[in-house]
């Protein structure tokens, strides 16, 4: 089926979203929604088209069940992180998560924006952590589920970058992981190649010139597999993991 | 009615793993999301299920919501509606609940003590004045929209219900959807 033809998406994202849209169909418009942005910004724009008809829906409140249930499995994800999703947790890490969470929504996100001076007040000693990091360029990249998988940073007036893995990155056989920077205005040109790494691995790379002098106007970063490194002027082929990259001071 | 901005404000602490803030955030969405996934799976123990789900993921994605792509709530609400969806499209729950053999209990409840679709239909486009689009539609569309989207009927259940041929609820449902979203683009 030919999805890039904008009515036959946009009827697709309808029926997806209402729900009629199901079995095979359904399954390819999942994973067609993990690759298309316009195929998510169609689908959220009739999910807000279609939202408000469940609004009178009766509340009707859960057994507690449910809560303890629900608790009970966050807390052992939380815990089992040392065991599972997140092994062996570095310190920086947990230094780091609520710094660029913040970051990261507040680049996204306005509510956040708003809630920018109490996050500051109320996460306690971010302030102070702050001031103990170098000014610096940072990259939160998440995947198409939009779980952070590799940050990405360089200090301010450095050439160096430095890339560490939250998540595992699989790269095909024969591919490279090409980073790209993402101008606001503008096409985004590759800034290095990160060697693939395991879960809260590290690796760096070189850039042609200072972050500052690259990354100043850059808003996002990206990763794509490309079949040898990109050369200046190179078109990305599709990113697989992209998020905000912030100035850090 | 849950406040918006605070619940944008607790699902950004949510991304950041605050516990507290996630309680408030079951709090303030679980009966109206429980209603929802209700009303669609028509069975108390798989909406419980789907709702622990939806939570569950709530939990590991905050982060991904973002506030720029709308309101909090239609972001919680599909999250419960596409895994009841997955549940009734991929499980015979819906056969379970709607053969009048196993159609006991708890189900035939719930179906008494609710508002039919269409009447939850009105309700929705008075409260949220899309009223005028939604009455430029036929009745027969209109029918079909809350079917589909409100009890999570398939096009052959909405046919079924209705009695109508399988090709025209097809038409009608796409005809729905196209009137609605013109109407609701010229009005706004």
């Amino acid at each position: 089926m030919n999805y890039n033809r904008a009515d036959l998406l946009d009827r697709l994202a309808s029926e997806y979203v209402l729900g009629t849209l199901h079995g095979a169909a359904r399954r390819r418009f999942d994973k067609l929604l993990i690759e298309s942005p316009a195929a998510r910004a169609a689908v959220r724009a009739w999910e807000q088209r279609l939202a408000l008809l469940a609004a009178p829906v009766p509340p009707v409140a859960p057994p507690s069940r449910v809560w303890s249930a629900t608790e009970a499995r966050i807390a052992s994800t939380a815990a089992s992180t040392a065991a599972g999703r997140g092994p062996q947790r570095l310190w920086w890490s947990s230094l780091w998560k609520p710094a660029l969470g913040f970051a990261f929504g507040a680049a996204l996100t306005f509510a956040l924006v708003q809630l920018m001076p109490g996050a500051f007040v109320s996460l306690d000693g971010l302030a102070q952590r702050e001031q103990a990091l170098p000014q610096s360029y940072v990259g939160l990249l998440q995947d198409s589920e939009g779980l952070p998988t590799l940050l990405i940073s360089s200090t301010r007036h450095g050439t160096r970058v430095t890339v560490k893995s939250l998540r595992p990155v699989v790269v095909p056989a024969g591919k490279v992981a090409q980073v790209w920077a993402l101008p606001k205005e503008g096409a985004p040109f590759p800034i290095g190649v990160a060697v693939p790494t395991k879960p809260h691995g590290g690796t760096a790379f070189e850039m042609s010139a200072t972050s500052e002098k690259l990354l100043s106007t850059v808003t996002r970063l990206a990763v794509s597999f490309e079949g040898v490194p990109a050369q200046a002027g190179a078109t990305p082929g599709d990113f697989i993991l992209i998020g905000p990259c912030l100035k850090l001071w | 009615m849950t406040d918006s901005a605070q619940l944008q404000r607790d699902l950004a602490r949510v991304a950041l793993g605050d516990r507290a803030a996630f309680a408030r955030v079951y709090q303030a969405t679980s009966a109206h999301l429980f209603g929802v996934a209700l009303r669609i799976l028509n069975r108390r123990d798989v909406a419980e299920d789907v709702l622990q789900e939806a939570f569950v993921s709530v939990w590991h994605h905050a982060g991904s919501y973002q506030a720029a792509s709308g309101q909090p709530m239609t972001w919680m609400i599909s999250m419960v509606r596409n895994k009841a969806l997955d549940v009734v499209r991929s499980a015979a729950v819906r056969h379970e609940t709607e053969m009048p053999v196993t159609a006991e209990g708890e189900a035939i409840d719930i179906e008494d003590a609710r508002p039919s679709p269409l009447q939850l239909l009105t309700q929705a486009t008075d409260a949220l004045a899309i009223r005028g689009c939604m009455e430029a539609l036929d009745a027969s569309h209109r029918q079909c929209l809350a079917l589909a989207y409100c009890q999570g009927m398939s096009h052959c259940e909405v046919a079924a219900h209705m009695r109508a041929p399988l090709g025209s609820v097809k038409a009608w449902v796409r005809r729905g959807l196209e009137r609605l979203k013109k109407c609701m683009e010229n009005g706004q």
